[in-house]
């Protein structure tokens, strides 16, 4: 339930309260018996956690050597990316999609399976900030262009992100 | 119902303060009463950051007299702040997070002020997907306070377009793409829906001239391209001024309707310009 009071309201109500308690007894009776059942399953249980702890660890090995080579692969495929979109070549792109009373105020490039963009744009316009955003969308260099967070005091102060699919120049 | 208990809403916007009281009837609620108050220009400025009630006196008389009006002095009552107030956000969260822990964590640095003296609430806007809003803590304090000057019961205190998107939500069909714009006198929210969740939220203040509805018509556009969507899903619209934006979007050619209608006790005009009508009976 959504309440954006400063302070809790509403009045007192002792009804619910009692039946919350009761319930919470109920509740504790009841792990009370769960907790003896337990008990006499741990003893069970251990032997095959024993087993499957032994299974655990060969499994462990066996992951060990997946992930080695699956770390590679991922360093291979984010190589390639820096290669062919380095950041200078990405900022130039964003640069061309500018009007004049747009800037950046910081950008973060994410190299992964592909390369997210996130930039904090400064606009000294909505309409400026706007075109911006209308450029990115319709630039066949970035994709999935998601406005964020906007601050509309004065100047606008927003969070973009995009993903790049590469320069078309 | 987002507010718990409290049945009658009392809203607060920079022209009026106006309130309702449902009643429930054999099939469904029903409107039983409705009053506004006009408040003058410059009395109440919806604003995120700075001090929103500008002429204390004023508001709390305009308050005082929709609560009499509704008979509703001495029972709680659920307050609704205007657009503007709050920043909404449509944030992906990361999977193990708590959505309100994250929420601040992303929307702490554009804020002037510590995030401490903020309000901040949450809720699932689809797969990975929250919306947040964040409010002034001294902001929301000032309606408070004129609600206690006016003598009222305070019930709850909810944000006027996070209720009227509910409520549109509501009454949507399920899995259908569409646009819902919510507007208020200062600020409107904007929100496209894939039929899986809430894809694009806008919220942005109001330029109210005679542009203005080609302007909202252009954004709904763009809110459209961003969001991929194929086709023209239905927009539709409350709050002042969804008239003329309905009329702008029909003369474009879009598919547009009224997020609600309804008549009612003492209702003064349509009850689409009424942003937070819908959500007495959502």
């Amino acid at each position: 339930m959504r309440d954006f009071s400063t302070r809790p309201q509403g009045p007192e109500r002792p009804r619910l309260h009692k039946a919350l308690v009761a319930v919470a007894a109920i509740a504790l009776a009841w792990s009370a018996y769960s907790a003896f059942a337990a008990r006499q399953e741990v003893s069970q249980r251990r032997a095959t956690v024993d087993h499957a702890r032994r299974d655990l660890q060969a499994s462990q090995a066996r992951l060990k050597a997946l992930e080695s080579r699956s770390k590679d692969l991922a360093l291979a495929q984010q190589s390639l990316l820096t290669l062919d979109a380095p950041p200078p070549r990405v900022l130039a792109t964003l640069a061309e999609l500018m009007p004049a009373d747009v800037r950046l105020s910081s950008v973060s490039l994410r190299y992964g399976a592909r390369l997210d963009v996130q930039m904090q744009v400064i606009a000294r316009s909505a309409k400026a900030y706007d075109t911006f955003l209308e450029r990115l969308q319709s630039s066949p260099a970035f994709e999935s262009v998601l406005p964020g967070d906007e601050n509309r005091d004065g100047e606008v102060r927003a969070t973009v992100r995009a993903g790049y699919r590469g320069s078309v120049s | 119902m987002a507010l718990g208990q409290s049945s009658v809403r009392i809203a607060f916007d920079a022209t009026a303060v106006s309130g309702a009281r449902p009643t429930r009837g054999l099939r469904a609620r029903r409107l039983a009463s409705f009053a506004r108050a006009p408040l003058a220009d410059g009395a109440l400025v919806p604003s995120p950051h700075e001090s929103n009630v500008l002429r204390a006196e004023e508001v709390r008389d305009a308050l005082a007299l929709v609560a009499r009006s509704l008979d509703a002095a001495r029972e709680p009552i659920a307050f609704l702040l205007p657009d503007g107030v709050a920043r909404l956000a449509l944030l992906d969260a990361p999977d193990g997070v708590r959505p309100d822990e994250y929420a601040r964590y992303r929307l702490a640095p554009g804020l002037p002020y510590p995030i401490r003296e903020a309000v901040v609430q949450t809720e699932s806007a689809g797969p990975r997907r929250v919306l947040a809003a964040l409010a002034r803590r001294s902001v929301i304090a000032e309606y408070e306070e004129v609600a206690r000057a006016a003598g009222l019961v305070q019930g709850g205190i909810d944000l006027a377009p996070l209720v009227a998107l509910h409520a549109l939500r509501r009454a949507a069909a399920r899995g259908v793409a569409r646009v819902d714009v919510v507007l208020g006198d200062a600020a409107y929210s904007l929100a496209l829906h894939d039929g899986a969740g809430l894809r694009v939220l806008r919220n942005r203040r109001r330029d109210r001239d005679a542009g203005e509805p080609r302007r909202l018509a252009l954004e709904i556009e763009r809110v459209l391209r961003i969001g991929g969507m194929d086709g023209r899903p239905a927009a539709r619209v409350v709050g002042p001024g969804a008239t003329a934006l309905l009329g702008e979007l029909a003369a474009a050619g879009g598919a547009a309707e009224p997020g609600w209608s309804m008549d009612g006790k003492g209702l003064p005009a349509d009850a689409v310009e009424v942003p937070w009508l819908g959500s007495l009976f959502a």
